[in-house]
């Protein structure tokens, strides 16, 4: 992947994930320690209103997923997200991303954002990669 | 709501990862992240790593498991734990944290505003993160926005 080669307004190809399932959210809990019961436990859940939520983080690494799949993952140099909605098991998450702007120091910018089968959007997100001149 | 303006400046206790290859394995999979740099020192040595790197969002690992879990920091600062939601999450990446590596982390409160939302007032509290090897370089930083709602 070079510099050269990237066009601003590019898309990405899209990333399509498997709907999100109760045991992933467990093992997501124990793989980044985040033991907040609302992602776990469905009483919890139910008590606060929302029934089971997934990690927010969970949804951000599907979207990392998204840009260390588009760029090699030793280029990436900055990668930001806002939360937008909370996601539910079921949901089936798909990464779409585009480049948004090409820098002069041999750095591209670009947008990426996780959205549902809905077309809900629950993270959206840029990345700054660094790549190499031809 | 007591006022939160305070907390900016607040240095968390610094804290410690040992960086374990089952570890990185584990949050792929737990994210269905098949990337084999994750999996295996070849695939990751081809892509020019030294050894096998950690998925973008493994620091959230670090800071779980080696440093106050949530909470522990609710306690430090002060927010209703079920008033809380991740705001916005900010990853600056300087160089290559590899398994085997043992990170330090030291974490301070950076910023604190009072917003008026559509669904009422929220404070929007940030923390910076800054992660360092064992060759005492900087590695990483991450900056990350908590939502109390009022």
């Amino acid at each position: 992947m070079f510099y050269e080669d990237i066009e601003v307004g590019e898309q990405l190809p899209v990333i399509e994930k498997d709907p999100i399932t109760r045991v992933q959210l467990v093992k997501y809990a124990g793989a980044s320690g985040d033991f907040n019961p609302l992602h776990t436990d469905e009483d919890v859940g139910e008590q606060a209103g929302t029934g089971l939520i997934a990690h927010g983080m969970l949804i951000m690494g599907m979207a990392a997923e998204g840009v260390t799949t588009w760029m090699p993952r030793k280029n990436v140099k900055k990668f930001n997200v806002r939360f937008q909605k909370m996601t539910y098991p079921g949901d089936k998450i798909r990464v779409e991303g585009s480049i948004l702007e090409k820098k002069d120091d041999h750095r591209v910018v670009g947008e990426v954002q996780a959205v549902n089968q809905d077309g809900e959007v629950k993270v959206k997100g840029k990345f700054e990669c660094e790549l190499p001149a031809k | 709501m007591s006022d939160k303006q305070q907390l900016i400046g607040l240095e968390l206790e610094p804290y410690h990862f040992d960086v374990e290859k089952g570890k990185i394995k584990e949050l792929a999979m737990a994210i269905g992240d098949d990337n084999p740099i994750y999996f295996s020192e070849d695939a990751a040595k081809k892509e020019g790593f030294e050894g096998i790197p950690i998925p973008l969002t493994f620091l959230q690992a670090i800071d779980l498991w080696g440093g106050y879990t949530f909470d522990k920091k609710v306690e430090v600062l002060d927010i209703n734990p079920v008033k809380v939601l991740h705001g916005e999450q900010e990853y600056e990446i300087i160089g290559d944290i590899y398994a085997g590596d043992h990170v330090t982390v030291t974490s301070k409160v950076i910023d604190v505003r009072v917003k008026e939302g559509a669904s009422g007032g929220m404070n929007l509290i940030t923390t910076e993160n800054i992660y360092t090897n064992q060759h005492d370089k900087k590695v990483a930083i991450a900056r990350s926005t908590t939502i109390e709602r009022h």
